[in-house]
């Protein structure tokens, strides 16, 4: 239903948003993912009519919307700050859209109230009807917001960053509340965030964003499991990224060591630019006495130390290029293993878990241009 | 996308369907909004500047004015002492007002933004420099008279107090009293915008600069004389404005002695020498333009508000 | 800084002598208001204190050798004009504040146009103002002339007080309201205005302060009927009494009337819009 067609934005000469293009289905929950800069919140404040495209175009619904100001698109937008209003109560800020659409204004006091109330009780804050915005805390303050957008029944909901302004806990709960309210409105929403967990926890959909470009638009497991490009690898902060070059007998040289490359891997010619990545808890860590089967990838690394974080355990191994490897492991599946600090092991995973892409001559190029 | 007045703008460029075309129409919707300021400030204030530009190369005589261009006014002017004079004094009192209204007015200043904490107190403080300023200019004008002369209120408390033998003639109806009056009355525009600049400095940088050893001096010149400079502009130009355009308090206070190029646009005027006093005016109005273009070339006003 | 003592009291010192400075001579005008009359002169000695010149404003005494103030017609007219000013000025300052708050080319241009009204001397516009009248064949009149250079006067300090508040406003309540379907309009009614009505208050009586005790540019710009100052003026030349400053005082205490007004309108309407969406008070 929204379609997103080679939108381009430039700021000063720099270009926020790249002939970026998506097509959003009606009813679906989606997650943008990216860094800072990488044009999120310009893409969303194009959708909102809250600034005009250099090129491209946004349709909603078959309408082209370049020429329909924002207050007529009919998109809700839930800011990041919340952009309460601070001088009227819960109840008004919620009914303000209701009381002063331009197109379908509500005279009917009693009908207002209904539907403040009825969106008031679907965000759970039935009691604070009364309250003034300042009494309210971070995460009333985004429930406020969200029944302020909802109540006028959007075609779509834009979120930025929504989660960002809230605890680790009032963030899992607020996770659980964004997806029972998207169930059961069936509105379509497109979350912004810059946290890799809630964009693979939020949508049916996540889209990677890096430099005004789509790097990757998917099923949160298909990003998670098959990031197409070392980038969405690194965003996602879940893998161990190295680069060489292939040796031609399916191997690749990477300045930690010789990487056995998965079996399914094309043969490439020999000195092809690579980045290879493996996810870190498909690693097991092994003693260098222990053998290493045909189908098994190895690499040696030295013990540092492990970060302890309730049920996972995260073990930090050097390699011989000096960096640093990661290693997870989940204690509800296994027994805690005990490592020595400064000892020599080897971390061990199924070759076929590893994910080669392909360099681009021309990356390659300005790499070197840039060590020159 | 700001006012109906835009939004019917971009009503009409829907015809064109382009990002260009809305962004063109929305400038206009702009332009909108800034025309009556616009237009006002052209017709009533550029055009009267012009006209007196105009009218200075007029042919005047003692009964009749008319539009045949001429620079006799302006030789004149030039060639008569008392109107060079006028001149000088009027450059020279501007400069001692200006001065001393920084020398008195800075450390009030920075006494208020600085050193009182309180916001409260801060506003009370300076709403009281701004309090004597809802009595009328004239009247306070005249409150100094029986300040300032020989049987005055300071006159009356020196002899008291036994400072002086005999009353200071020289108080009133001199150059003094014009200078201590025009400081009085526009001392205030200095104190308000550097009082405003000094209030925005961030504490930390002077604590900062404390802990690296800084004596106060030194946290003075490169901190706090720096960052209330535009207000020093401000100030200055403000003052400049009042103190050029004066003539009702050399008027008052030294019984028409003390003749500012102010004064003598009114007596001229009160003669219908409407090509003289014009060109008074475009020597004021030079004056007031080389040191406002001065000002600012210290400080981007701008960029402040 | 604030613990540097020695500084500290000698500012405070400093501060308090040039406050004593500042309203001595309202001290002394107050004083010789009590002047005894008719004979009383407006200097020292008071030959005994009286409430006399407060009556004789108000035409309470038995005529005398000294004209009563020709003040009554001339304060409405001051007055008027104040407030007219007040509101046309506010009125011009926020529209063209508002048109700034979106880059424009020429911004530059027109920012210098505007400020350039409190850039001029009074004694140049009122000139400028009265020879273009003459010339276009217009009359000098105090609801004409002088109410067009008082604008040009009060309008720059409108705009810039909206102009500051406008850039410490958060237009992302605005954008909300947008996207909820209301119209720009309504926008700036229901929700920036509220918001910005602090600034607007303060830059309505900076306006009207500005215009009811303008002198200069009135004096050349008007005609025969005069606003107060130039009543005032008038009597300048000719002898002063101390009726004049029992007036001096009574709009003294006046001005002190409207300013609790203010303050009191102040407090309510900060109170309405909170300090969340304008970041600083303008008092």
């Amino acid at each position: 239903m929204l379609d997103i067609h080679s939108l381009t934005k430039r700021y000063g000469g720099e270009a926020a948003l790249d002939g970026l293009s998506l097509s959003v289905a009606e009813g679906a929950y989606l997650s943008l993912l990216g860094p800072s800069g990488s044009g999120k919140s310009t893409l969303l404040r194009l959708i909102a009519g809250y600034e005009t495209p250099d090129e491209g175009q946004v349709t909603l619904d078959g309408r082209n919307l370049t020429t329909v100001p924002a207050h007529e698109r009919g998109i809700g937008f839930v800011s990041q700050g919340f952009a309460l209003f601070p001088h009227l109560s819960v109840f008004e800020n919620v009914a303000f859209g209701l009381r002063y659409h331009a197109r379908a204004p509500l005279r009917d006091g009693a009908e207002v109230r209904r539907r403040v109330m009825e969106t008031l009780e679907m965000v759970g804050l039935t009691d604070y009807a009364q309250r003034q915005i300042q009494q309210l805390s971070g995460g009333q303050k985004q429930r406020v917001a969200l029944a302020r957008t909802l109540v006028v029944r959007p075609r779509l909901c834009l979120l930025d960053e929504p989660l960002g302004a809230l605890d680790a806990n009032l963030r899992q709960r607020m996770t659980l509340e964004l997806r029972r309210i998207h169930a059961a409105l069936g509105i379509t929403f497109f979350h912004v965030t810059g946290n890799e967990m809630e964009a693979l926890a939020m949508g049916d959909r996540v889209v990677v964003l890096d430099a005004g470009r789509i790097l990757q638009a998917d099923a949160p497991d298909i990003v998670y499991n098959k990031p197409k490009s070392i980038a969405v690898a690194r965003f996602l902060n879940r893998y161990n990224l190295f680069s060489g070059r292939t040796d031609g007998r399916g191997g690749i040289a990477a300045a930690a060591g010789l990487i056995a490359g998965p079996s399914t891997a094309d043969q490439r010619q020999a000195s092809d630019f690579v980045d290879f990545c493996i996810r870190i808890d498909k690693i097991r860590v092994q003693t260098e006495a222990e053998a290493i089967g045909p189908s098994q990838a190895a690499l040696p690394a030295t013990y540092i130390t492990s970060e302890f974080s309730g049920a996972i355990i995260t073990h930090l191994f050097r390699l011989a290029d000096d960096r640093v490897a990661e290693v997870e492991d989940h204690l509800s599946h296994r027994r805690p293993a005990e490592y020595a600090a400064g000892q020599r092991y080897r971390l061990v995973w199924p070759r076929d878990e590893g994910l080669v892409f392909p360099v681009s001559a021309a990356v390659v190029e300005a790499a070197i241009r840039r060590a020159a | 996308m700001s006012t109906t007045v835009q939004d019917r703008a971009v009503q009409t460029a829907r015809k064109a369907g382009s990002p260009r075309s809305l962004a063109r129409q929305q400038a206009a919707g702009q332009w909108m909004l800034l025309a009556p300021g616009v237009i006002w400030m052209v017709l009533c204030l550029v055009l009267p500047m012009l006209m007196m530009i105009y009218v200075s190369f007029w042919t005047q005589t003692t009964f009749s004015i008319n539009s045949t261009l001429t620079l006799d006014n302006w030789v004149a002017f030039f060639s008569t002492p008392t109107y060079l004079d006028s001149l000088l004094t009027t450059v020279e009192l501007w400069f001692v007002t200006l001065a001393l209204i920084f020398v008195i007015g800075y450390p009030v200043a920075v006494f208020i933004g600085l050193f009182v904490r309180d916001k409260t107190v801060q506003t009370s403080l300076l709403v009281l420099c701004v309090v004597p300023f809802w009595t009328s200019f004239l009247i306070r004008v005249l409150a100094w008279r029986p300040m300032l002369g020989t049987d005055g209120a300071v006159n009356i408390i020196l002899l008291k107090l036994g400072l002086i033998r005999q009353p200071i003639e020289a108080l009133l109806f001199t150059q003094y009293s014009v200078v201590i009056g025009m400081v009085q009355i526009y001392v205030v525009f200095m104190v308000g915008p550097v009082a405003f600049m000094v209030s925005r400095i961030d504490r930390s940088l002077i604590e900062a600069a404390r802990d690296l050893g800084a004596s106060t001096a030194r946290i003075f010149l490169t901190i706090i004389l720096p960052l209330s400079l535009p207000g020093i502009v401000v100030g200055s130009i403000f003052v400049s404005v009042m103190v050029l355009g004066e003539f009702a308090t050399p008027s008052a206070l030294s019984g028409d002695k003390v003749n500012l190029l102010g004064n003598i646009i009114v007596t001229q005027v009160g003669s219908l020498k409407w090509a003289f006093a014009s060109v008074c005016g475009v020597i004021l109005t030079v004056l007031m333009a080389v040191t406002v273009v001065a000002l600012l070339r210290i400080v981007n006003l701008r960029r402040e508000i | 800084m604030e613990r540097q003592p020695v500084l500290r009291g000698l500012l405070t010192g400093w501060t308090g002598l040039f406050l004593v400075f500042l309203y001595s001579p309202m001290v002394v005008l107050a004083i010789l208001s009590f002047q005894s009359g008719p004979e009383g002169g407006p200097q020292f000695p008071i030959e005994h204190w009286s409430i006399y010149w407060y009556r004789q404003l108000f035409n309470l005494v038995p005529a005398s050798s000294v004209a009563p103030l020709p003040l009554g017609s001339a304060l409405i007219r001051s007055l008027t004009l104040a407030l007219t000013t007040m509101v046309v000025s506010t009125v011009l300052g926020t529209i063209t504040a508002q048109a700034f708050r979106r880059h424009f080319r020429g911004s530059g241009v027109v920012f210098y146009l505007v400020v350039l009204g409190m850039m001029v001397p009074g004694v140049l516009v009122g000139l400028g103002m009265a020879l273009t009248a003459n010339y276009i064949g217009l009359d000098r009149n105090w609801c004409s002339t002088v109410f067009l250079v008082h604008v040009v006067y009060t309008y720059p300090f409108a705009f810039l007080v909206m102009l500051a508040i406008f850039n410490r406003f958060d237009r992302s309540v605005e954008e909300a309201a947008w996207s909820l379907g209301v119209s720009p309009i309504t926008t700036f009614r229901r929700i920036t205005f509220p918001l910005i009505f602090p600034g607007v208050l303060s830059s309505m009586l900076f306006a009207f302060t500005l215009s009811y005790d303008e002198f200069p540019r009135t004096l050349f710009a008007s005609g025969g009927d005069l606003t107060l100052p130039l009543a005032i003026y008038g009597t300048f030349s000719v002898e002063i009494h101390p009726n004049l400053f029992a007036f001096g005082v009574l709009t003294t205490l006046f001005s002190f009337a409207l300013l609790a007004v203010y303050a009191t309108l102040m407090t309510l309407s900060v109170r309405r819009a909170r300090r969340v969406a304008v970041q600083e008070e303008i008092a």
